[in-house]
């Protein structure tokens, strides 16, 4: 009992935290998810990975739905953006063979950081 | 009509930036609908949120099928997220958009100096296998 405990408490602290951030920033939560997945459980990234979208799918509905009922959520917009997202989702597997991952991560973090800046201010 | 194209190519961006680099959509999707679609902080992260919703179904589904989730570990992960997603939106809702957005900016700085670090440690290892579901996890 005491061992099945023990075990429960770092996937509740990581889940937590993961939802927490899922909730107020509206992200999947993999973003807390996978490294503590990696580096606190020791699982593999991949196992990572499949774990990590496992528990996506309830925190992402339990947000959604707070947000919903909120008046929050533009599902014409959602709609649009999936439909996008399949093609590009399936086009990215293609892409991630022929560009090197530097260059993408590079540009990707440059991305992030003046999106992250023009934010704040 | 500008608009539906520009969410249908955000989608599509989104998506094949994700897949390439194994990260989730939403750090793209609320500051593109923000800053490039000038949508209010809430509402960006609610679409968001019913973006990632059926986008984790599908990577579930997938990464089921190469038996890459341990049920023992989700199970327990998604019930806990659950209660901290509900907690954190209600707090995001209770937050002045402007403020939010600031901490959403943030928390993207946060991510992109992480994302350069992770870049810096890249030693040119050939890219990851194509099809690799990592890509759609959220």
């Amino acid at each position: 009992m005491t061992a099945v405990s023990g075990n429960l408490v770092k996937p509740i602290i990581l889940g937590s935290v993961a939802g927490i951030v899922a909730g107020l920033f509206g992200v999947g939560g993999g973003v807390i998810v996978v490294p503590g997945l990696v580096l606190w459980l020791g699982l593999t990234q991949r196992k990572a990975s499949g774990t990590s979208a496992a528990t996506i799918v309830a925190s992402s509905a339990a947000a959604m739905v707070a947000f919903g009922i909120g008046g929050s959520v533009d599902w014409k917009a959602a709609i649009l953006i999936v439909a996008g997202s399949v093609v590009g989702a399936w086009g990215g597997a293609w892409f991630a063979k022929h560009i090197n991952e530097r260059i993408l991560a590079i540009t990707f973090a440059v991305v992030l950081l003046v999106a992250g800046v023009r934010m704040v201010l | 009509m500008l608009e539906i194209a520009g969410l249908v190519a955000l989608g599509l961006f989104a998506g094949a930036i994700a897949a390439a680099l194994g990260i989730g959509g939403g750090v793209i999707f609320v500051p593109a609908l923000v800053v490039l679609f000038g949508f209010d902080q809430h509402i960006a992260q609610g679409t968001s949120l019913a973006v990632i919703f059926p986008t984790a179904i599908v990577a579930t589904v997938a990464h089921t099928r190469m038996r890459n989730v341990e049920w023992h570990l989700s199970i327990p992960i998604g019930l806990a997220g659950i209660v901290g997603a509900v907690a954190g939106a209600q707090l995001a809702l209770r937050l002045d958009p402007d403020l939010l957005r600031r901490m959403f900016g943030a928390f993207l700085i946060i991510l992109a100096a992480r994302m350069a670090w992770r870049a810096w440690k890249i030693d040119d290892r050939p890219p990851h296998e194509p099809g690799s579901p990592e890509a759609a996890a959220p």
